[in-house]
């Protein structure tokens, strides 16, 4: 398996996609939604960019498709549902905690400066 | 609005390629419907655009990462192939490197017109014009050409630079130029960058010399001298005033023939010894060009037509024996070419050059697609599983193309290199001229996107074939069978055997056609030298242009054979203007007079040398009738009108005379009339041989005029040559430079070479020929080689279940060799049937459009060597390629063979 730390810093499409799979499974347009309720409307993942990004995301073995369906009343049979695999969770993990990092580094110096 | 972008949106959806649609074509379209009434919402218009703009980003993205997944496919295909690649990128490498040099000679040659010229394509040339007629065709045309000029060149000059002191003159070098007409730069189109041009109202004859220098001349040798223009310079040891200098990049009317320096035609004939002897008002003396530019609307042909009408006219006035030549007399060549070639021989190199290259570049090919074809077998399985996987069989088809045009483009590239290296040869040789020649074959952009397109496009066209027949298959058949299972398509008259055959008939009538050039310059390009080459020098002297008066001039020359011959050594001394064994140039026509009971019998192409004393005895050349010049013969005064002695070779004889006795008999030329006094034996001499459509290439008739004084006064542009011939050699040498030099220290000897090197040098260009077509003939016999070796191996593994069967019934190992040698050597045959006559009809085609090669081939048609040679050769690889595998079916085990199902 390749290591995750190759994967960083991440895209910020490819963070956003991990990110809105890292509750659970979810289709193309739950992710959409998501990112941009997360980001009060100011992130959107336009229909080509999402779906070439999730395509990029299979190849590198970060997302797969999921076979599981969720239960019969929220499922919408026309659409495939994604979700992390091992790598993926760890490549998130990972660049959370590069962000966490730099965020930590960024408050020092601004108490050093005060 | 909506509906709008969603049509769009759905459009471009579908646009996507295939394998992306298949997985992800559904959700696309699904999620651009959802959310398209909250993107109206919350961005309007914009968003709308920006959803567009999204996907038809998209849309490049996913096509440019599929092609290079192909590519990546491909190369990992083709590294696990090794032979197959090197085969193939070798092949291709060689079949576009060729088509790349012979694309540059036409791209830089031919094509392009001369730099810097005003309006090029309305500006014709008329060559071997005489001064008179080309004042008639400035004077009496005005309708039909706004412009005539007239010039004449290369021409050489001695020239010096004056420098600040009368001490500090530069060392006099030969530089080539143009005499020309004060027209010639108006008529042309061509201003100074300095000074002036040439100017009919101010340039009159009797006015102090001037000349016009080349911006190459002021940048190399005058260090780009601001006041360059007034300055003055030493031409022919005469001073005169520099007036003005060209424009950059501009070297004459032929550049590839570079002038460097213009001298007007009203120039003192002291400095410019070509315009001795009244040249100017000499009908006869036809070594100008005319430089026409036609009115606008002007037809070529009418432009011809009239020019030929006042030629005839002014050819009876001046009872020019060409009056009497039937058909035209006039023909116009380009004038604003790199190299004017009349407009009928354009196509015709064209021509040959296609079927050259398209013949190489077509085998290269079918070889390829033959290989892929033979690979496509044994794909079968990896073809099947893929497309039940559910691959587009498009996809799987570009996925084959990928691997053909990436061998393709890596060939082109090795072909760009080979091309680069071949005209950096060419670049080194050193070509038999007195002038200089700016013979550039290095690949230009034109010839190389042209290569690029060639190898793109074979590498596309003959990789579909393969492709699809390979892509076309029952799936569950050849699941089960594998590599085994028959491929349609593959009976007799199959893609594979007609490529086969195509591709034994196109390697033959490669072999056969280079095999023609080949043995065709052999037979009409030979040399035969009496002696040693070695112990004959020649050298050339060119006391005028070093600043001797006519007078002094005449008087040097005909002392000095009898000095050196005094010299230890020194067995055979004579003058030549040009150097023997050169290229002949058949321009004149002479006619012999009608006598009792005989026509008139004009002759055309004849060739005219002039040559001293004792020629022929020094080449030890027979003389068959009659004797040859002497130093009586060269104190002749033609100006006296006196009738001039010739010698004339066989070929002339009997094309002058018939079977009767020239001897006494005259040959008038113009209004000059010649008395034979020897026949000698045809000199064989390169390029010496003419020929007609397919009759035998015959001897040029030479005329031999002997060297006179108005010939010592104005010495050829490569200067006089002194032929010594001596027992030692090289050892004599020095006594000729020691005494030449106390002769007069300031005489330039130059051009020093033995008659060995001469020859060489002339040969040089033919050899380069020959290994050119030799290195193509070749190219197709191993091509033609690997071809059927393919072949064969592909049907003895296809054939493999059945031999195993036939083995097991009791077939001998002998009996099953005939069996796969038998269907290989069909192809063989009728593939050779076809080259045969087809080369033979594209040499006789080409032996009848032009002359340029008419000889060769006709005397390379009629070789036993060739035509009995060239298709055993190409038999006898063939049968060797057909038995290596063939072999490989006799050591099939039947029982191993047949446990494979």
């Amino acid at each position: 398996m390749p290591k995750p730390e190759n994967f960083l810093p991440l895209k910020t499409n490819w963070f956003h996609i991990l990110l809105s799979l890292a509750a659970g499974e979810q289709h193309g347009y739950g992710i959409m939604q998501e990112v941009l309720d997360r980001t009060s409307g100011k992130v959107r993942l336009w229909p080509a960019t999402l779906y070439g990004s999730l395509k990029r995301l299979i190849e590198e073995g970060l997302i797969e498709e999921s076979s599981d369906r969720p239960a019969r009343e929220l499922d919408d049979a026309r659409r495939r549902y994604y979700r992390l695999t091992r790598l993926g969770r760890r490549v998130l993990d990972a660049e959370s905690e590069r962000l966490h990092d730099l965020v930590r580094i960024l408050e020092l110096k601004r108490a050093e400066a005060h | 609005m909506k509906s709008l972008a969603m049509r769009i949106y759905r459009r471009l959806a579908y646009a996507f390629p295939h394998e992306f649609q298949m997985v992800y074509g559904a959700d696309v379209l699904q999620l651009g419907e959802d959310a398209i009434d909250d993107i109206w919402a919350r961005h309007g218009i914009l968003g709308l655009i920006r959803l567009i703009v999204d996907i038809s980003i998209r849309l490049p993205v996913e096509y440019l990462a599929e092609m290079r997944q192909d590519f990546a496919y491909a190369r990992r295909t083709l590294w696990k192939s090794p032979g197959f690649a090197a085969v193939g990128i070798l092949s291709l490498g060689l079949g576009i490197g060729i088509a790349a040099f012979a694309s540059s000679e036409f791209f830089n040659l031919i094509l392009p017109d001369a730099p810097r010229i005003q309006n090029p394509n309305r500006l014709v040339m008329l060559q071997g014009v005489s001064y008179p007629y080309f004042e008639h065709y400035r004077d009496d045309q005005r309708t039909l050409f706004t412009g005539v000029a007239a010039y004449q060149g290369p021409v050489p000059f001695n020239v010096s630079l004056a420098g600040a002191t009368a001490a500090s003159i530069t060392k006099a070098e030969r530089i080539f130029g143009h005499i020309v007409s004060p027209e010639y730069f108006s008529v042309i189109g061509v201003r100074a960058a300095r000074g002036r041009t040439f100017d009919p109202q101010i340039d009159k004859p009797g006015n102090a010399p001037v000349v016009f220098l080349s911006d190459r001349f002021w940048r190399e040798r005058m260090n780009q001298d601001a006041g360059a223009v007034g300055r003055s310079i030493r031409v022919n040891g005469q001073t005169a005033t520099i007036i003005g200098i060209g424009p950059e990049d501009f070297l004459g009317v032929v550049p590839i023939s570079p002038a460097e320096i213009f001298v007007p035609t009203t120039s003192p004939a002291a400095m410019v010894p070509e315009l001795a002897g009244d040249t100017l008002h000499q009908p006869a003396s036809k070594f100008f060009s005319a430089l026409v530019r036609l009115a606008p609307g002007v037809t070529l042909k009418s432009a011809e037509a009239a020019l030929d009408t006042v030629t005839r006219r002014l050819d009876a006035d001046s009872l020019d024996p060409a009056r009497n030549v039937k058909g035209r007399r006039v023909t116009l060549l380009p004038g604003g070419k790199v190299v004017p070639l009349p407009r009928e021989i354009v196509p015709v190199v064209l021509a040959l050059n296609i079927v050259l290259i398209g013949l190489v570049v077509g085998i290269a090919c079918m070889n390829l697609a033959n290989m892929q074809l033979a690979r496509a077998t044994t794909r079968r399985r990896e073809v099947a599983i893929r497309l039940s996987v559910g691959a587009s069989r498009f996809r799987l088809i570009r996925q084959l193309l990928t691997e053909n045009v990436l061998l393709a483009l890596i060939g082109g590239g090795v072909g760009v290199l080979l091309a680069f290296w071949v005209a950096s040869v060419f670049e080194k040789l050193k070509l038999p001229l007195d002038v200089p020649m700016n013979l550039n074959v290095t690949p230009s952009w034109r010839a190389l996107l042209f290569t690029f397109a060639v190898s793109l496009a074979s590498g596309i066209t003959f990789g579909l074939a393969p492709a699809l027949t390979a892509t076309r298959s029952d799936l569950s058949s050849t699941l089960k069978e594998g590599a085994l299972a028959q491929t349609r398509g593959f009976r007799r008259f199959g893609l594979r055997n007609l490529l086969m055959v195509a591709q034994v008939a196109g390697s033959l009538m490669l072999l056969l056609l280079a095999g023609f050039l080949i043995f065709g310059f052999e037979e009409t390009n030979r040399v035969k030298i009496a002696f040693d080459p070695q112990k004959m020098y020649l050298i050339s002297i060119d006391p005028v242009r070093d600043g001797y008066t006519a007078e002094k001039a005449a008087n040097f020359f005909e002392n000095l054979p009898d000095r050196l011959k005094r010299l230890p050594g020194v067995q055979q001394v004579a003058l030549t203007e040009e150097a023997p064994f050169a290229p002949l140039a058949g321009i004149s026509t002479l006619a012999a007079p009608s006598g009792p009971g005989r026509p008139e019998q004009v002759v055309e192409k004849v060739n005219k040398q002039t040559i001293g004393a004792g020629y022929f005895a020094s080449l030890s050349v027979n003389l068959l009738a009659g004797r040859e010049f002497d130093s009586r013969d060269q104190k002749i005064d033609v100006t006296k009108g006196a009738v001039l002695p010739v010698v004339i070779n066989q070929a002339a004889a009997s094309e002058f005379f018939g079977h009767a006795d020239p001897l006494g008999r005259r040959i008038t030329e113009a209004s000059r009339a010649y008395e034979v006094i020897g026949v000698a034996t045809n000199i064989p001499s390169p390029l010496g041989a003419r020929g007609e459509g397919d009759q035998l290439a015959t001897q040029i008739p030479v005329v031999y005029l002997p060297l006179t004084r108005t010939e010592f006064a104005h010495s050829p542009r490569g200067g006089m040559v002194v032929m010594i011939r001596s027992a030692q050699g090289a050892d004599s040498m020095e006594a000729v430079r020691r005494e030449v030099a106390s002769l007069d220290p300031n005489l330039v000897i130059f051009n020093v070479r033995t008659l060995a090197e001469q020859v060489d040098r002339v040969s040089a260009i033919i050899r380069l020929d020959t290994f050119f077509y030799g290195a193509i003939g070749g190219f197709g016999l191993i091509l033609a080689t690997i071809g059927l070796a393919g072949v064969t191996a592909y049907s003895v593994a296809r054939r493999r279940r059945e031999i195993g069967i036939r083995m097991a019934l009791g077939a001998r190992k002998g009996q099953v060799l005939r069996l796969v040698m038998r269907e290989g050597g069909a192809l063989v045959v009728a593939g050779s049937l076809f080259g045969f006559f087809g080369a033979i009809i594209v040499a006789r085609v080409l032996s009848a459009v032009t002359n340029l090669f008419g000889p060769s081939f006709t005397a390379g048609i009629r070789d036993p060597r060739l035509i009995f040679g060239a298709p055993l050769l190409l038999a006898s690889f063939a049968l060797f390629a057909c038995y290596i595998p063939a072999r490989r079916s006799a050591k099939i085990d039947p029982l191993i063979a047949l446990r494979e199902e």
